[in-house]
């Protein structure tokens, strides 16, 4: 575990920068994540698909595939790509608090 | 059973050691003499560079020690020479298991620079095997063995969600083709030529390489289909030193492919995947496997040296290297295909060195991506693949493997170079020529197919002179022979060839060293040149000369219609 600081906000996060505590989560936080994560500006379209994410993962306590995410919230794939660059297996889950997806990711 | 001075678990560790001993295990155990060859191999050590405990050697002892107090008669009779001991409590175990997965990927490195052959991989994999069977293993490994086990897969992904996700990229391809109907993705189709596997990554995160793959079969007008089970290639237990998921996980995949009486496995680019699922999987498995299992790289290769695909490489012109995975390459010989496929779908390919099996680890493999508690250590180590991958100055980096692009993704961030991550099958799709109509170079079997060419046959066999010349003669060309590399350059001089086959093994001048003057030769840079050999290994002295690559290669033996089919190929590019 390690802490992450940014500005006057300070979480804990995994070695990989994934949430420890996703209760914590506010909006704040995920401008702080997504710093690290070359987003430097969180737009409307960002908020939507990170608001989406949190709700499937508050709802069944895993990352939604990216068939759902793009169903549900209208985006293409390369739409998601551009607005993540590291897709959305470690840049929108990791702004959206949720734990490091398992697997070979 | 505990027994009052050693905990249950550490009781099943020694008692389950005794079962997992064979003679390689044995042999790999014995053999170090602790030289210190491994140290210079293992980038961990080259990273840590104070630090004896990353040492390949010093972690073998941690079970090493075990073996010889336990199962070998010098721990018995002088324990303390050999450095023998036991172990006794669950602590000593955790700890363990921090040398055994958070300290090693895995990639025989250090294997293959054992002067000793002592394959420390191998039984780093055994112990990890051991402290599964315990239930000691990183939480990562856990979760995703547990899916692997129970749902299929390693991301848990539904049937419904995958067979949702393949009728959604088959829908973005029917858009991007403007409805052709040949742009489908067939799932449980029977005795097509061709089943597709994957990585559940690509169906949960990025299925757009499913979608690149299916537009490569289908302009290539393969017979092939998907399955809808039994799809995920990659497994779990190649990591955890599970060999009994391994199999399970192996065995589902083979029985789908028999039930569907599929004639070839496609494994897409992922280097454990194939390993587990052509390499060991069928001795995981207890299984005889009746068809043929196969990269994706050498599939695309072959469509494009048959002729199946058009390819334009000058769409890639940004400067590429190629990171050759430790499963891949080290642990299954693939070292030549990814090059030859490199080059023929891009401009600017520069090898990164040390490559092929001495090539440094992408520090993601071994199930690292997956243990996040180890991440600071894997980044550290990741020092001397940051300095290789910097050293070459390309722009992309291309590797055959999902750990690989996730690991050297993490570096190339944490050590700030600026690269990008690719595979194959990217740049193949992007490279696709897309024809009005599919183009495909008929079948050799009318005479007069190589009309008024002229062809330099070049090969100390006699055998195979007369055969080549025999066959191009049958088919219009006029040939010329030599029997050695003097004989192929004067040769040239004199008839000016419109293509030279080319052995590399011959004695004076190599097939190498002909290449590279004919290049270099004002009048015949241009003359097309395949490559012929009975050796693959030694395409490697083709690649690392400074000059173009050759425009074909054929493995020996040649039959009739792939040497006509290639010459012809070559020769309406040329």
């Amino acid at each position: 575990m390690a802490e992450f600081t940014w500005e006057d906000i300070s979480i804990q996060v995994d070695e990989d920068g994934f949430m420890e505590e996703p209760e914590v989560w506010n909006e704040r936080i995920a401008l702080a994540l997504a710093s690290t994560e070359a987003v430097n500006e969180l737009t409307e379209d960002h908020w939507k698909l990170v608001n989406y994410l949190r709700e499937y993962y508050q709802q069944f306590g895993i990352a939604p595939m990216i068939r759902k995410l793009c169903k549900q919230t209208g985006f293409s794939l390369k739409e998601v790509y551009d607005l993540f660059p590291s897709g959305p297996a470690k840049g929108a889950c990791k702004v959206a608090g949720l734990p490091k997806p398992t697997g070979c990711v | 059973m505990a027994t009052k001075d050693r905990s249950y678990k550490a009781e099943k560790v020694i008692e389950r050691l005794g079962k997992k001993l064979n003679r390689q295990v044995v042999g790999s155990l014995v053999g170090c003499v602790h030289c210190g060859m491994c140290t210079e191999a293992c980038h961990y050590v080259l990273a840590n560079p104070g630090d004896p405990t990353f040492a390949p050697a010093y972690k073998g002892d941690q079970l090493r020690k075990l073996f010889k107090r336990h199962y070998d008669w010098t721990g018995r009779v002088f324990p303390w020479w050999v450095k023998a001991k036991s172990v006794h409590t669950d602590e000593e175990l955790e700890e363990l298991k921090d040398i055994i997965f958070g300290k090693c990927t895995n990639c025989r490195r250090c294997s293959i620079n054992c002067p000793m052959g002592v394959d420390l991989a191998t039984f780093n994999r055994m112990a990890r095997g051991l402290l599964v069977s315990v239930g000691i293993m990183p939480e990562g490994v856990a979760v995703v063995s547990k899916d692997q086990w129970e749902i299929g897969n390693q991301m848990g992904v539904l049937k419904e969600d995958y067979l949702e996700t393949l009728e959604w990229m088959e829908e973005e391809l029917q858009s991007e083709f403007e409805d052709d109907p040949s742009m489908t993705i067939p799932v449980d189709k029977e005795d097509a030529d061709v089943v597709y596997s994957i990585n559940p990554r690509e169906v949960k995160y990025d299925p757009r390489t499913i979608a690149d793959a299916a537009k490569i079969f289908n302009l290539a007008g393969e017979n092939w289909t998907m399955p809808s089970e039994g799809w995920d290639m990659t497994n779990f237990g190649l990591f955890s030193g599970d060999d009994d998921l391994g199999g399970s996980v192996a065995r589902r995949l083979y029985e789908k492919v028999i039930d569907l009486r599929g004639k070839k496995l496609v494994i897409s680019e992922c280097g454990h995947g194939y390993r587990s699922t052509r390499c060991e999987g069928p001795n995981w498995g207890q299984m005889d496997v009746p068809f043929v299992m196969e990269s994706s790289v050498i599939t695309m290769l072959n469509y494009i040296k048959e002729g199946r695909i058009k390819v334009d490489k000058t769409v890639n012109n940004e400067s590429v290297t190629f990171h050759d995975s430790c499963n891949n390459a080290r642990s299954c010989g693939l070292f030549e295909e990814p090059r030859e496929l490199l080059n023929l779908v891009v401009t600017d390919f520069r090898e990164m060195y040390p490559n092929r099996s001495e090539n440094y680890c992408c520090t993601g493999g071994g199930g690292a991506m997956s243990m996040s508690e180890y991440t600071p250590h894997r980044l550290k180590s990741g020092k001397v693949k940051a300095e290789q991958l910097k050293a070459t100055g390309a722009k992309y980096v291309v590797t055959s493997c999902h750990n690989c692009v996730d690991g050297l993704t993490d570096l190339i961030r944490h050590y700030k170079l600026d690269m990008k991550v690719t595979q194959l099958v990217n740049l193949v799709s992007e490279a696709l020529v897309l024809p009005e109509k599919k183009v495909t170079i008929p079948e050799a079997a009318e005479a007069g197919l190589l009309a008024g060419k002229k062809i330099l046959v070049v090969d100390d066999e006699p055998d195979i002179r007369i055969f080549f010349t025999s066959v191009f003669e049958d088919n219009g060309a006029t040939v010329f022979e030599a029997a050695d590399g003097d004989e192929a350059i004067e040769m040239a001089r004199k008839e000016k060839p419109d293509l030279i086959t080319l052995d590399l093994n011959m004695p004076g001048k190599d097939g190498g060293q002909v290449f590279e003057f004919l290049r270099k030769d004002d009048e015949l840079s241009e003359v097309p040149v395949c490559i012929v050999t009975g050796r693959p290994e030694l395409r490697r002295l083709i690649y690392d000369r400074p000059v173009r690559p050759p425009e074909g290669y054929l493995d020996k033996p040649v039959d009739e219609e792939t040497l006509i089919r290639n010459s012809r190929k070559i020769l309406e590019l040329a």
